[in-house]
């Protein structure tokens, strides 16, 4: 339905009760500023979710005696302006997304505003996680360019940025509207301890295995299963997989490795060994972290077997073509 | 209808033509434009055949299968064999390593633990020697080196010293233990080099289980309850000749030697005397004992026997008697006379050794050789052997016992803790008699040292192209399970990329 062909009066009705966003439910992302002036010159309480034309006052036909009759008709007059035509809600009506608009306008407003304050590294700010591009649409209901949002959120980061001290409240309560509700950046994992005994422990997993190793200062010595490497793995490949964290971080004779490991088949079980391994190692030593994921040695690798489908042989193949 | 002639030829359709055309016609049916049935040549199917089944199966696709192309010539006879058993003891292609000493009588005397981690070469006469008692065996990577050497372990110093403490009377019995590839069978070539080198009589069985799985002919001894391997026993004769020629060639008969069933010259070698036995297999089992008497008698040198899978003799042979029981490994002559100087039953009166090494790669498993290695390694550490530490070695769980064990002599008779599992039925009663008091010699990885010296030995010859530092070592070494040797070879010779 085209709304723009409806009635005029009808048409702002029916534009609100289309909108993904009620007007009343404006405040959602950002607070409408709107000059004084320009509500002045609205024929219509655009805010209000049940805004309709408003009918002009009866008009008076005292006469020309009009500014010498009662106070109260006087006063009438000044208060409610006529105007000739409707006037949009917002400066940005015309453009193609004007809450977007507006909210840019916003945000640019408020870093211009408090661009004098001083500011901390980009790396020692407060770490936020912003609304998604698709969740800022929903809350909008326009098509915003996933670039643009990007700049929204660049001139986020930058308030951000604003020294936790002197961080003006307005400036918080924006960050604030585009801040997710779940911060994800607080799940962090536990750092790995080293006991009494100087062992630390790593769980890892890969495939259907599951791996512990309890890495301790030694000379390079290797233990899984209560087994020594070459016979816990009869490929040269998997005994290589097992050390490969302390290979690549220079510290095989540096670490003994007990391990135990459970599940899965032999590239599973070495591949979880891996994993065990760099996160016991990373307990020792933290600063290795870096250099372990260079490695490939701390990303856990989610694949797992894929199921089997109705209609198929296993995950993907199909039975064999007959003639009928 | 188109005319028979060439359309586009002016010239006039000839009678012949006509005629022709009119006789053909007549041959077909009139007014059909089909093609007669008769006409049709049957298409012949392609080499694949759409085949329907009965009822219910699906169509099956049959291909014919082409015949494999022939090749040359198939080997002959006995090629294949020859070519599997091939032992290659110098590559000519490998460097020299410069500075190698050999295994010399005198060094073996004082090897110490500066020894320890190099690899000595071994003499030509040795070499020739030990090839004769088939001591090296085709897969040991022989063929890669100059020439045949062996790397001196910690072990190999302790079982220097045994040998030479036993060239008194009485002798050593040894068994050799380990996991996979931990180089029991090169400890057994160490061994019989370092016999071979102080001038001992050197017997070698190299495979056990030639004796035992039934592949040559078996004959019983009259008697006796034994049984003889004729085949074998001439053929043995035949390599203990070959390798013990310098020494047999001196000693000559000074015995009689009633059992032997051919009148025997007075006079004759030792060598001789084992020809004798070779060339005729019906008599030289009587022959290889009239040897034995004769090589151990008074003033003649030691005696070192070695066998190599030792699983294989404690059980049951392949071998049945006439009413088709199974013949116990023991009741082969053979191995009954080797078994009575490794049980200590008898014993070696000019001094010498009886070595067995256990084998871990598909031999079968015998309860009785596992829980007799135990308690052996039992009374001689004395304690219980609770778990294996890192090093893949067992550990004992009283210290103190092992030190009071190493310094107090009546301790002896100390405890043994591994116990006879009631549960288990494959005991086997002879084999826990034959196996009660033999001493073990249990072989894990290399000392970091020990594979250092190796590897630089490697890279000396040629074979490993890199630095050898404290990185790679190491790698290797944990990458072998903590130095077990055959795993270190195979890392870091055989899977060169």
């Amino acid at each position: 339905m085209k709304i723009a062909w409806l009635p005029a009066g009808v048409v702002e009705g029916v534009r609100c009760a289309c909108l993904p966003r009620k007007m009343p439910l404006r405040p959602l992302i950002g607070q409408q500023t709107f000059f004084p002036g320009r509500r002045q010159l609205s024929t219509t309480p655009v805010r209000s979710a049940s805004a309709s034309i408003t009918a002009a006052s009866p008009i008076s036909f005292v006469g020309g005696d009009k500014k010498n009759s009662g106070d109260a008709t006087y006063k009438d007059a000044t208060d409610e302006i006529f105007y000739a035509r409707l006037v949009p809600y917002s400066p940005s009506y015309f453009t193609a997304q004007p809450y977007f608009i507006d909210d840019v306008l916003e945000v640019e407003k408020l870093a211009q505003k408090y661009a004098a304050l001083p500011v901390v590294k980009r790396a020692d700010a407060p770490r936020i996680a912003w609304i998604t591009l698709m969740e800022y649409r929903d809350i909008v209901g326009e098509r915003v360019n996933a670039s643009k949002y990007k700049k929204v959120l660049h001139v986020l980061q930058r308030l951000n940025q604003i020294h936790p001290t002197v961080m003006p409240w307005d400036v918080k309560k924006k960050l604030k509207q585009y801040t997710r509700n779940i911060n994800p950046y607080k799940n962090v994992p536990k750092p790995g301890i080293v006991d009494e005994g100087g062992r630390a422990i790593g769980v890892g997993k890969r495939k259907s295995s599951t791996a512990r190793a309890w890495l301790i200062e030694g000379n390079g010595e290797v233990m899984i299963n209560g087994k020594t490497l070459s016979e816990a793995f009869g490929r040269i490949h998997d005994r290589e997989s097992v050390i490969w964290g302390l290979k690549a971080t220079d510290r095989l004779d540096k670490y003994n490795v007990w391990g135990l490991v459970e599940g899965g088949g032999t590239t599973g079980q070495a591949e979880a060994l891996t994993l065990a391994v760099a996160k016991a190692l990373i307990a020792h030593e933290p600063a290795l972290k870096p250099a372990l994921r260079r490695a490939g040695c701390v990303t856990r690798d989610p694949r797992k077997v894929e199921r089997k489908k109705p209609g198929h042989v296993k995950a993907r193949k199909m039975p064999a073509w007959v003639k009928r | 209808m188109a005319s028979p002639a060439c359309w586009k030829c002016l010239s006039r359709p000839s009678p012949l033509q006509m005629t022709s055309q009119i006789q053909l016609r007549s041959a077909t049916a009139a007014f059909s434009t089909t093609t007669p049935v008769f006409n049709v040549v049957k298409k012949k199917t392609a080499a694949g055949k759409l085949i329907q089944s009965k009822a219910g199966q699906a169509k099956t696709l049959r291909l014919k299968k082409k015949a494999p192309v022939k090749m040359g010539k198939p080997p002959a006879p006995g090629e294949r064999k020859a070519m599997r058993k091939r032992v290659v003891l110098s590559n000519t292609n490998a460097l020299a390593v410069p500075g190698m000493q050999d295994l010399k009588k005198d060094i073996v005397g004082n090897l110490g633990k500066e020894f320890v981690g190099r690899v000595l070469g071994i003499e030509g006469k040795t070499v020739d020697a030990l090839r004769a008692a088939e001591a090296f065996k085709p897969h040991q990577s022989w063929c890669f080196f100059r020439r045949p050497g062996i790397l001196i372990r910690e072990e190999t110093i302790v079982l220097g010293e045994k040998i030479i403490d036993a060239e008194k009377e009485g002798g050593l019995k040894l068994v050799l233990d380990g996991d996979r590839v931990t180089g029991k069978s090169l400890m057994l070539v160490s061994a019989l080099a370092m016999a071979h080198v102080r001038g001992w009589i050197v017997l070698n069985v190299p495979e056990a289980q030639e004796l035992t799985n039934a592949v040559t002919d078996y004959a019983a001894i009259e008697g006796s309850k034994l049984y003889s391997q004729n085949t074998y026993t001439a053929s043995w004769l035949t390599a203990i000749a070959k390798t013990n020629a310098a020494i047999l060639d001196k000693l000559k008969l000074t015995q009689e030697h009633p059992e032997v069933p051919i009148p025997l010259p007075a006079d004759i070698t030792l060598t001789r005397l084992c020809e004798l036995g070779a060339r005729d297999p019906e008599i030289s089992w009587p022959i290889l004992q009239a040897l034995w008497k004769e090589m151990t008698a008074n003033g003649r040198p030691p005696i070192i026997m070695a066998l190599d899978g030792l699983q294989y003799i404690s059980q049951d042979s392949l071998y049945r008697t006439p009413d088709f029981k199974p013949i116990h490994s023991h009741d082969l002559a053979i191995v009954d006379h080797f078994l009575a100087y490794l049980s200590g039953e008898k014993t070696f009166p000019n001094g010498g050794a009886a070595i067995a090494a256990t084998s871990r790669s598909h031999a079968p498993t015998s309860k009785s050789m596992e829980l007799a290695i135990r308690k052996s390694q039992e009374r001689q550490f004395g304690g219980r052997v609770i778990e294996r530490d890192t090093w893949g070695r067992e550990r004992y769980d009283d210290i103190r016992a092992i030190e009071a064990f190493r310094n107090d002599e009546n301790l002896r008779s100390i405890e043994v803790f591994a116990e006879r599992d009631p549960w288990e039925k494959n005991y086997d009663a002879r084999s826990d008699r034959a196996l009660a008091k033999i001493e073990t010699m249990k072989l894990a990885g290399l000392s970091r040292i020990e594979a250092r010296g190796l590897m630089e030995y490697w890279a000396q010859s040629g074979l490993l192209r890199k630095q050898v530092d404290e990185k790679i070592v190491t790698e290797k070494w944990t990458l072998a399970g903590n130095g077990v040797v055959g795993e270190i070879e195979r890392g870091a010779l055989h899977m060169r990329i």
